[in-house]
């Protein structure tokens, strides 16, 4: 229960308790006047029918008229006279009659009607005693007015009081509002800043307030000198500084994004280029002039490669270079070599050196997204030699054919029949906190099941399906079988899905899920992380943040995959706050310790844990425990026994 | 009249009764003297000395003789109007300002009598507080009129008669109305009202006051 609430019920109890005593008191005063009243009446009559009656020398025909007409004529219980010996002269009673006012009110009410007594003379004789008693009727009917007047009115006062106390707390309170939504931000390793115009002036509120404030400040500080030394790590892990363009290290961290069964891509050409007679270069023109040189051949590449999406150029070694062309064929790319060979040599002759002694080879080598990061280099090496060999300096290297099970037509037609007969399934695998020995969550994947029986994994659908454009369908296809029919097994559990960039960066995608969320998210009965690739996060666009809004609206939470730290700046993780980053194995177990402390600052900070991918057998599981890595994916989650 | 709690009266006005009716106790005791002798002067005081000599040398006699002794004491009291002594039209004195001031009306004397003999033992209903009309003088009138028994002649107790009489010897006094203070202390006990007389009230919290 808030304070709000909490303050709120006493004060209201207390107000209430304090007008049910004043409406009490009130309504007992008010019978206690009315019973007195009664008594005033009858005294009044006593007194004055005992003087009338004393006028008749104790003619008992008259006295009983008189005695009848004053009870006819006004409101009694009973009029009786009685003799100095207490023998009834005369009396009248009222009949019992009903009353206008409900039995629970006759029953808490309970006026009695006081009897009033004069003497009644004779002369200097006594006749006896005059009993008058006033009719409690009228004063039941009166009172029960009153009663219901009270009511109103205390009823109204304590609206009215109410609603007053409800303001002025919401008033009072205002500055703890705030004070909450900044604890509540800090819980979610948010970093808000009370400004100087918001700091409450009660003593109590302000100082938390400044305690908070101080507080965000150090996080934010500690945020802040993470994401420094990360940026100046990525600058010494990933760039050449000679040249500046991304390093051997930096390639290797990149290629998984590029070979993978859902690649964007489905291959290109990796251009190897060594620049030979480095040397006689150095020995002629010094290495001021070799490196400046260096500096001219890579801006030479960065221009020629900037024709293709998601190219990388990088500097393998001290001579030699990689062109990663996604998208290219070997025609294109011969074309490119040719024309960066000629750019090259004309540098190379404005050098002053012999484009004879000192020029480049470059091997072409025709990847697919189905090789290994060893296979590119090895072949890409193979194209090198074979170039160095040539007369042309220029080698292109084919990719071995891989043999199609199936072609693209028949893919085309187990998709699309996939889809309008909603034959995806989800499987799920782990993701295991090893150092809790639990399940961090489930990984959600899909499986394709044919009408004829036949499954493909992933593994095997997703990639024909990216090359056939079909792999956005079949996520929205995915994500609406996923909230429209739930599996019930996963109640209760934690599941990620991993969607694509392409299936992502669109506002259609928004609109849908938007709408998708909207219906179905509420009866979701699974919690859900929704991962997004670190390409998309990083770009911090407004569609990301729109999709952060979305999410947070129905308590899903967001994860992020691919991650390799090439971000000029990671203020992005603070705005998005992702649950988790997930990383390839290789990418966390080649950071410097450096790297990794200056990442874990950031992730502490913000509270996002760190998870490594494709983790396959202990040894590299107790790699990255050494590391500090304790989250991981993959074959060896299976050789974890869970607590 | 203010408005006080109606137990506490019912007990004062009972203790006060049984002071009057103990007659080891003097009439009035030793502090109230003092404050009197304090307020008024010496004389004032001696004069409540006076009063418990003359109860005193009555306590063992009879009823008649109790009635002449008080009636007698009292009446040599001086006769002023309440608007003489009290610059009010009508108050009803307690006996000790009365007695301390040496000057009353009607009502004053009957008063003073009325708890001289309730004092003596005299049976409170036996005793009325009687409204009268004088032939003599216009004024309104009241005496103490004493019944031996509910159904026998009273005997008067007037102040502008040193000796007291039979009503039938009193010719010259028309009875118009009379009230009896214990009925009076009945109903308040029965009703729990303080509220039973508006004078008998008022001059009952005086004395609980010990207005002198």
């Amino acid at each position: 229960m808030t304070l709000f609430k909490q303050i709120a019920l006493i004060i209201s109890i207390f107000l209430l308790v304090i007008l049910m005593t004043v409406l009490t008191l009130n309504f007992m005063s008010a019978n206690q006047a009315v019973q007195e009243r009664l008594y005033s009446d009858a005294k009044n009559t006593a007194t004055s029918l005992s003087l009338s009656l004393g006028t008749v020398n104790g003619d008992i025909a008259i006295m009983s008229t008189m005695i009848n007409a004053n009870f006819d004529s006004g409101n009694y219980l009973g009029i009786s006279l009685v003799d100095t010996e207490d023998a009834i002269i005369y009396e009248r009673k009222s009949e019992t009659k009903s009353i206008d006012v409900p039995d629970w009110f006759l029953n808490i009410a309970k006026i009695t009607a006081p009897v009033a007594s004069a003497n009644v003379s004779a002369g200097w004789s006594q006749v006896g005693i005059l009993h008058v008693q006033s009719d409690t009727s009228y004063a039941y009917t009166q009172l029960y007015t009153i009663f219901k007047d009270l009511l109103v009115s205390f009823s109204l006062l304590a609206l009215i009081g109410l609603s007053i106390l409800s303001l002025l707390l919401a008033a009072v309170l205002k500055p703890l509002k705030r004070v909450q939504e900044q604890a509540e931000a800090v819980a979610r390793n948010e970093f808000i800043l009370q400004s100087s115009e918001n700091i409450p002036h009660t003593k109590e509120f302000r100082d938390v307030v400044l305690g908070m404030n101080a507080m965000v400040k150090k996080v934010q500080a500690m945020f802040n000198k993470g994401n420094e030394e990360l940026k100046r790590q990525k600058e010494l892990e990933y760039i050449d500084p000679t040249t500046k363009l991304k390093n051997r290290k930096y390639l290797i961290d990149k290629l998984p994004e590029y070979l993978k069964i859902d690649a964007s891509s489905k291959g290109g050409i990796n251009m190897l280029i060594a620049l030979g007679g480095v040397i006689q270069a150095n020995e002629k023109i010094g290495h001021t002039a070799v490196d400046a040189l260096f500096v001219d051949i890579a801006n030479i590449f960065q221009a020629h490669a900037s024709n293709y999406e998601n190219f990388i150029v990088s500097r393998i070694n001290a001579t030699e270079f990689s062109i990663l062309l996604p998208e290219c064929s070997g025609e294109d790319a011969l074309e490119l070599a040719e024309g960066i060979f000629d750019a090259v040599n004309l540098s190379i002759l404005a050098c002053g050196l012999d484009i004879h002694e000192t020029f480049l080879s470059i091997g072409l080598y025709e990847y697919n997204y189905e090789q290994t990061i060893a296979q590119l280099f090895t072949f890409s090496d193979n194209a090198l030699s074979k170039a160095k060999l040539e007369k042309s300096h220029i080698h292109l290297e084919k990719a071995n054919d891989t043999t199609e099970v199936m072609g693209k037509n028949a893919w085309r037609e187990i998709i699309n029949e996939a889809l309008l007969t909603n034959r995806f399934h989800f499987v799920s695998w782990k993701a295991v906190d090893t150092k809790k020995r639990k399940i961090a969550h489930k990984v959600l994947s899909l499986i394709l099941q044919t009408n004829k029986g036949k499954t493909y994994s992933y593994g095997q659908f997703m990639g024909p399906a990216n090359q056939i454009g079909l792999s956005t369908s079949i996520y929205a296809n995915v994500m609406h079988m996923m909230f429209k029919t739930p599996n019930i097994k996963l109640k209760n559990s934690l599941c990620s899905i991993r969607l694509s960039l392409e299936y992502l960066d669109s506002h259609e995608t928004y609109k849908d899920l938007s709408q998708l969320l909207k219906e179905y998210a509420a009866k979701l009965p699974f919690r859900l992380i929704i991962e997004i690739p670190d390409k998309l996060a990083r770009k911090n666009s407004e569609l990301l943040k729109l999709y952060k809004i979305l999410f947070e609206k129905y308590n899903i939470d967001t994860g992020i995959y691919e991650f390799i730290g090439e971000s000029g700046d990671y203020q992005y993780l603070q705005e998005l706050r992702p649950a988790y980053i997930k990383g390839e194995t290789s990418y966390f177990l080649t950071q410097n310790s450096q790297t990794l402390s200056a990442l874990r600052l950031i992730t502490d900070t913000l509270g996002i844990s760190l998870i490594a991918t494709s983790v396959m057998d202990t040894n590299t599981l107790r790699e990255l425990q050494m590391k500090d890595i304790h989250i991981i994916q993959g074959k060896a989650t299976e050789m974890i026994e869970l607590s | 009249m203010k408005k006080i709690n109606s137990a506490k009266i019912l007990f004062i006005v009972s203790m006060f009764f049984f002071s009057f009716v103990h007659a080891d106790s003097p009439y009035v005791d030793k502090e109230l003297l003092n404050a009197i002798e304090k307020k008024y002067t010496p004389f004032a005081k001696k004069r409540f000395f006076y009063l418990q000599n003359t109860l005193e040398s009555v306590k063992n006699e009879s009823d008649i003789k109790k009635l002449d002794a008080v009636n007698t004491f009292f009446n040599e009291v001086k006769y002023g109007t309440d608007m003489q002594v009290y610059s009010q039209k009508d108050y009803w004195a307690t006996p000790w300002e009365f007695l301390s001031k040496d000057i009353g009306d009607c009502e004053d004397y009957v008063i003073s009598k009325y708890f001289a003999l309730r004092y003596l033992g005299i049976d409170s209903k036996k005793m009325f507080f009687t409204y009268v009309r004088s032939t003599k003088f216009t004024e309104p009138h009241m005496v103490l009129t004493y019944f031996a028994t509910p159904r026998c002649e009273p005997i008067i107790l007037d102040n502008t008669n040193r000796k007291i009489f039979p009503a039938s010897k009193r010719t010259d006094l028309i009875p118009i109305y009379n009230f009896n203070a214990e009925l009076i202390s009945e109903t308040s006990k029965a009703t729990k009202k303080e509220k039973s007389h508006k004078k008998w009230d008022e001059l009952l919290l005086n004395m609980k006051k010990k207005k002198i």
